[in-house]
């Protein structure tokens, strides 16, 4: 994996190609946090929202001078009191994979799948802080990120994710309502990421499921006779000839691949498909419409 | 065919075995890390690799392995009989002069009979018969493992002087490793002088001999030649063969040039033949040595020193008092004709006898019986030659038969031609005779004949004559005696009695006799001379051996070569003499051969072979087979095919070149010459300009390219600087375009370096050049030119240089007179005849292939010198010439 700064700094690089990612906030809740969605009544925030005549009561450090004086009314019926609009933000949780099985590249692609991840992680995170909105990793004690500047502590808590082979993201209390954003290659039994899904949607959260992929992982372009060895203690198979297997585990995928939709679709989250040897703006591209929409 | 290790045959049991695993064994399977493998998992495949190895595969490998087996087992094809004996095998190898000629072959055989010995497990001692210059006194090596032997033998060199057979006669005869030895003999087939059958019956005494002999014939000695009147005579001797031989002797001079050569024909049967070597005098004096041509050996090397050139000549005047009084003195006119080119002595009969003299002129000096007359006739029996004038004593002596020194009787008195007196006319010369060393020397109409002595009429005196004048009465006679003769002139040797001392026929006449004399050298001096080079074994002059010791200047024709007395060079630079190899060698005498001993043959049979290697190279190769074959099986090579493909397109990149070409004139700077149409001329031009573009590139700033060929009117001059134009003797004249092309390219800027070649040679070498430059000269617009000095920019646009050498030295260079302004005063023209091509030429093997003449690396270096500054002038115009008023320009900002 390159260094902090460098993926941070391409990671920006990545997210300046789009406009400040807001997303739709889909439930107004007095717990949360300010931010920059206006919530359509007032209350605390920097945006203007309405005068209104002065009651008695009001603290007089709210009076806007300058407006009572226009009106040319007398006081105190000639007094307005200036009302900001209730801006709250979203917070985004979001994951990826850091088992053996990403840090593998074949040699028709260039990045290792999980060198990929991290930089969609983190330029997600680059649009989602310039939104204003709050960036969480999901690991054990980790604290939301809510400024631009957060990005390098985003990047410093990638580095330290807790080393877990399970390819799964551990079990921590997730703000609810919040949106998880998963990265991994799923090649995990698909009964697991259904568990993983279901504990996810009962918080409740919203999702999306992005599956980084080698390209020899899609295509399986080996030829002869080759002995095939897992990364995660799976185990060894001698395959006598890969041509003649190609079509099978091709199959074999695309089951996985339409088992991980339909589970997905089921929960309400969104799913997709990323190859290393595409370009990653297209991955973001679809991340930011997915969540953008909601 | 043999096997050394036949028992390594056995491992071919082996081979079903390993036919059997190889065939149950299936190709390794390639390893590759997949993390989605639990889709793999349970995959079973549709189709099956073939497992089994294929049969031509398994057929590749057993072959492969069978090879290498049997090359373990080292067979021998041609393998000769076992060596007699069974204890250690001593070589006898005469590395005397005369083995010098096939040595690698000799050295060959040698090993081959080692090669049976090795086999046998023998050890070996070398005895080379004759001792090296090393000063260790000769020795049998110790007895060793054979293998550390050929060491020794790679070492071995042949000698520039014969074997010492008694010496390693005494050897063998003492050797303490005898027991169970057997002798394996390489004879140089000569007795080299010496008690050869008891250097046979010793070697005979250690053990059964070997003897490598009878197809490789000695080869000739060169003897040191005899000078005569207008020839060198070579001396070949060998052993007598059967079959007549055809040998041919060069001439070379001292840089290494072959003058002249003389095919010699020995009759079948005999020991000896000889042939002259005819040469003009001036290039006979340059004579350093005489080389037989085939492979060189000691032998085929004759070293020439002062006693074939100089040639002192002594004067005597019959009346010394007067006798240099200019313009009628006696010896006045002799002197000046003699002075250029000789070395002149006057003084008493008695003086001049005392020192080594060959030619003794006596100017109307008459030889009354007595002391003188006695001396002069030991002098000339010994070979001396004796050249007389006539003249009035001489006249007044005649006729009374007292002076015997003379080649004919002469009538008393002299004869008048002409005058008030007489009907006759002044006499000229009548064309010489062809038995005359004179002959083919024109004779000017203007030399008369006034008075002369007269020969009585005898026999003898047409055959005596070597001149005479248009009415037949001789001139010039001569008379043989002992070893040397005696030359009569019936004139005066002033212009008293005709005027043939102020024509330049006089001076001709002179020389062709002094040439006729033989030449001497200091030999009755006792002291000790020291070598200076000497020869080694195949006759290249090389630092003296540390055995070499001085040797007497009187002892030199007696001397016998030997490690003391190597032949070679002695003394001072002055005064070089010669030990020559031939001069006191007893005639070859063929060896017999040793009698009872096995006979090999040098390169007769075939050589033995060992099979090992060869057969190790060709499994390698099946291996290497076998390995592309088992990763293709593998789909390995695909990736790897670009990766091989691309390493040998590396390889065969051909190796670049030390100047670039480019087929682009105008991107880089290059010289040009203009072709000739003579191919050698062309390719020393070509060569010369890359010589020098080299140096240049190695010295300055400047970047040369390679040299280019023109051709005046068909290329474009304008890119070249400098052309470089040598003159060929039938160079045609210019077309009108080329005329043109030149013309414009010389008013542009562009300078042209004509060279005549021909400088230094006396016309000899490249005549009718003058005649060549002055036809396509016709219609060049050549400026006015001055001769080039060393206020010439030229001379110090890089190097400071006050000489303009090429391969020769001396000639004047023309360059554009000064006073013309055109161009900055840049010669357009700059014309010699150095012809520095050849002096900048390099070869192919990066030397100079041609000597420059006089010689000596001072002079290449000041060749290529002038043509960085040509080369500096063509790019820099007369910017160097511009600080010659650097001192005005600097009073002038000072005021």
């Amino acid at each position: 994996m390159a260094k902090p700064e460098t993926s941070a700094l391409a990671a920006e690089a990545l997210g300046a190609r789009l406009p400040p990612l807001l997303v739709a906030a889909e439930r107004v809740a007095s717990t949360v946090a300010q931010g920059v969605h206006g919530r359509r009544r007032v209350g605390q925030g920097d945006s203007f929202w309405q005068f209104r005549h002065f009651v008695s009561g009001d603290p007089f450090a709210r009076i806007d001078w300058r407006q009572s004086a226009k009106s040319g009314r007398g006081a105190p019926e000639g007094w307005f009191i200036r009302e900001t609009e209730w801006e709250a933000a979203q917070t985004v949780c979001m994951w990826r994979d850091a088992s053996p099985s990403m840090r593998w590249r074949s040699r028709q692609a260039a990045v290792e799948k999980c060198d990929r991840a991290n930089l969609l992680l983190l330029s997600l995170a680059s649009l989602l802080l310039r939104g204003g909105e709050r960036v969480m990793m999901i690991h054990n004690d980790a604290r939301p990120v809510t400024s631009r500047g957060g990005l390098d502590r985003l990047v410093a808590e990638l580095d330290r994710t807790d080393e877990d082979d399970k390819g799964l993201p551990p079990n921590v209390r997730l703000p609810r309502h919040s949106s998880v954003v998963l990265f991994s290659d799923f090649l995990s039994p698909l009964e697991e990421i259904q568990a993983l899904v279901g504990r996810f949607s009962a918080v409740p959260v919203k999702g999306y499921l992005m599956q980084v992929l080698d390209p020899a992982e899609t295509a399986l372009p080996y030829t002869g006779r080759i002995r095939f060895r897992g990364m995660e203690h799976e185990g060894d198979a001698l395959i006598p000839r890969v041509e003649s297997v190609r079509d099978a585990y091709a199959e074999r995928l695309k089951a996985q691949q339409d088992g991980l939709a339909a589970i997905c679709s089921a929960a309400g989250f969104g799913f997709g498909i990323h190859r290393t040897d595409h370009p990653p703006e297209m991955a973001l591209l679809t991340l930011y419409t997915a969540l953008a929409a909601r | 065919m043999i096997f050394v290790s036949p028992w390594v045959l056995v491992g071919l049991l082996a081979l079903p075995v390993l036919w059997w695993l190889i065939r149950v064994t299936p190709p390794a399977p390639t390893s590759e890390i997949f993390p989605a493998v639990r889709f793999l998992l349970g995959l079973n495949a549709t189709e099956e690799t073939p497992a089994r190895t294929p049969w031509w595969l398994l057929l590749l490998r057993l072959v492969a392995a069978s090879l290498v087996i049997v090359a373990l087992a080292r067979p021998i094809l041609d393998a000769g009989d076992a060596l007699a004996g069974k204890g250690p095998v001593l070589v006898v190898m005469d590395n005397g002069w005369a083995s010098a000629g096939d040595w690698v072959h000799r050295k060959e055989a040698v090993g081959a009979l080692l090669d049976r010995a090795e086999r046998a497990g023998r050890k070996a001692a070398l005895l080379a018969t004759a001792s090296d210059g090393s000063g260790a006194p000769m020795a049998i090596s110790a007895t060793m493992p054979i293998a550390d032997l050929r060491a020794r033998l790679a070492a071995l060199q042949p000698q520039a002087w014969p074997p010492d057979r008694a010496e390693a006669a005494d050897l063998m005869k003492s050797w303490k490793d005898a027991a169970g030895a057997s002798v394996i003999y390489m004879p140089d087939g000569l007795t080299d002088g010496a008690d050869f059958n008891q250097f046979a019956a010793a070697m005979r005494a250690v053990g059964p001999v070997t003897e490598i002999c009878c197809d490789a014939a000695s080869s000739p000695l060169l003897l040191p030649p005899t000078s005569e009147a207008d020839r060198l005579v070579v001396h070949l001797a060998q052993v007598p063969r059967a079959e007549a031989m055809q040998a041919a002797v060069l001439a070379e001079s001292g840089d290494g040039r072959a003058l002249a050569r003389a095919d010699v024909t020995i009759p079948a049967g005999a020991s000896a033949a000889s042939a002259p070597i005819k040469l003009p005098p001036e290039l006979r004096n340059r004579l350093t040595r005489l080389v037989l041509d085939g492979p060189p050996s000691a032998g085929s090397v004759v070293l020439l020193d002062e006693r074939w050139r100089r040639r002192p000549v002594g004067l005597l005047a019959g009346e010394m008092t007067s006798a240099d009084t200019p313009f009628t003195g006696s010896i006045y006119f002799l002197k000046r004709a003699l002075e250029p080119y000789t070395e002149l002595r006057t003084g008493g009969a008695a003086t001049l006898l005392k020192r080594e003299i060959s030619v003794l002129i006596l100017a109307d000096r008459p030889l009354p019986e007595g002391a003188e007359r006695d001396a002069l006739t030991a002098w000339v029996k010994k070979g001396g030659l004796l050249i007389r004038f006539a003249g009035p004593r001489t006249a007044e002596s005649a006729g009374n038969d007292t002076d015997t020194l003379l080649p004919v009787r002469l009538l008393a008195g002299d004869r008048q031609l002409g005058g008030a007196m007489s009907w006759s006319k002044p006499a000229g010369l009548a064309p010489f005779p062809p038995q005359s060393p004179f002959a083919g020397l024109p004779v000017p109409d203007e030399v008369k004949v006034t008075r002369q002595v007269l020969a009585e009429p005898s026999a003898e005196l047409a055959s005596r004559t070597w001149a005479t004048l248009q009415d037949g009465t001789p001139l010039v006679t001569e008379m043989p005696l002992g070893a040397g003769r005696v030359v009569l002139f019936h004139v005066t040797a002033n212009a008293d009695w005709s005027n043939l001392p102020l024509s330049g026929l006089f001076v001709e006449m002179l020389r062709h006799l002094v040439q006729l004399s033989v030449g001497v050298a200091n030999t009755q001096s006792t002291a000790v001379l020291a070598p200076a080079a000497t020869l080694d074994g195949f006759g290249l002059l090389t630092d003296p051996p540390p055995a070499a010791i001085g040797l007497q200047a009187d002892k030199f024709g007696s001397t016998p070569a030997s490690p003391r007395h190597p032949p070679g060079l002695y003394g001072p630079e002055s005064g070089r003499r010669v030990l020559n190899l031939g001069t006191s060698m007893a005639a070859p005498e063929p060896a017999p051969v040793i009698s009872g001993a096995t006979l090999e043959t040098i390169r007769g049979s075939a050589r033995e072979r060992a099979l090992g290697p060869p057969l190790l190279a060709l499994a390698v190769l099946l291996l290497c087979v076998d390995m592309l074959v088992s990763l293709a099986l593998r789909g390995l090579l695909k990736a790897r095919v670009s990766a091989t493909a691309a390493a040998l397109m590396l390889l065969m990149i051909p190796a670049a070149h030390a100047l670039d070409s480019s087929p682009n004139p105008a991107t880089e700077t290059r010289l040009g010459y203009i072709v000739s149409g003579d191919a050698q001329v062309d390719g020393v031009a070509k060569a010369g300009l890359e010589g020098l573009s080299e140096y240049v590139n190695r010295r300055t700033a400047a970047t040369l390219y390679e040299p280019d060929p023109v051709r005046p009117g068909e290329t474009d001059l304008s890119f070249y600087p400098l052309l470089y134009w040598p003159i060929t003797a039938d160079a045609p004249a210019l077309t009108d375009a080329q005329a043109s092309a030149l013309n414009d390219y010389m008013s542009r800027g562009g300078i042209i370096l004509i060279d005549t070649r021909d400088s230094g040679s006396g016309a000899g070498f490249n005549p009718g050049t003058e005649d060549a430059l002055r036809r396509i000269s016709h219609n060049l617009i050549v400026p006015p030119l001055a001769p080039l000095t060393i206020e010439h920019v030229l001379s110090h646009s890089f190097y400071l240089l006050s000489d303009f050498p090429g391969r020769f030295t001396g000639d004047t260079v023309w360059v554009q007179r000064d006073q013309d302004r055109t161009n900055d005063s840049v010669s357009p023209v700059i014309i010699g005849g150095n012809d520095w091509a050849a002096a900048w030429a390099i070869g192919p093997d990066g030397n100079n292939p041609y000597a420059v003449i006089p010689g000596g690396q001072r002079q290449r270096t000041l060749a290529y010198r002038f043509g960085v500054n040509l080369v500096m002038y063509a790019l820099t115009g007369n910017y160097k010439g511009d600080q010659v008023h650097v001192p005005a320009i600097l009073q002038r900002l000072g005021q």
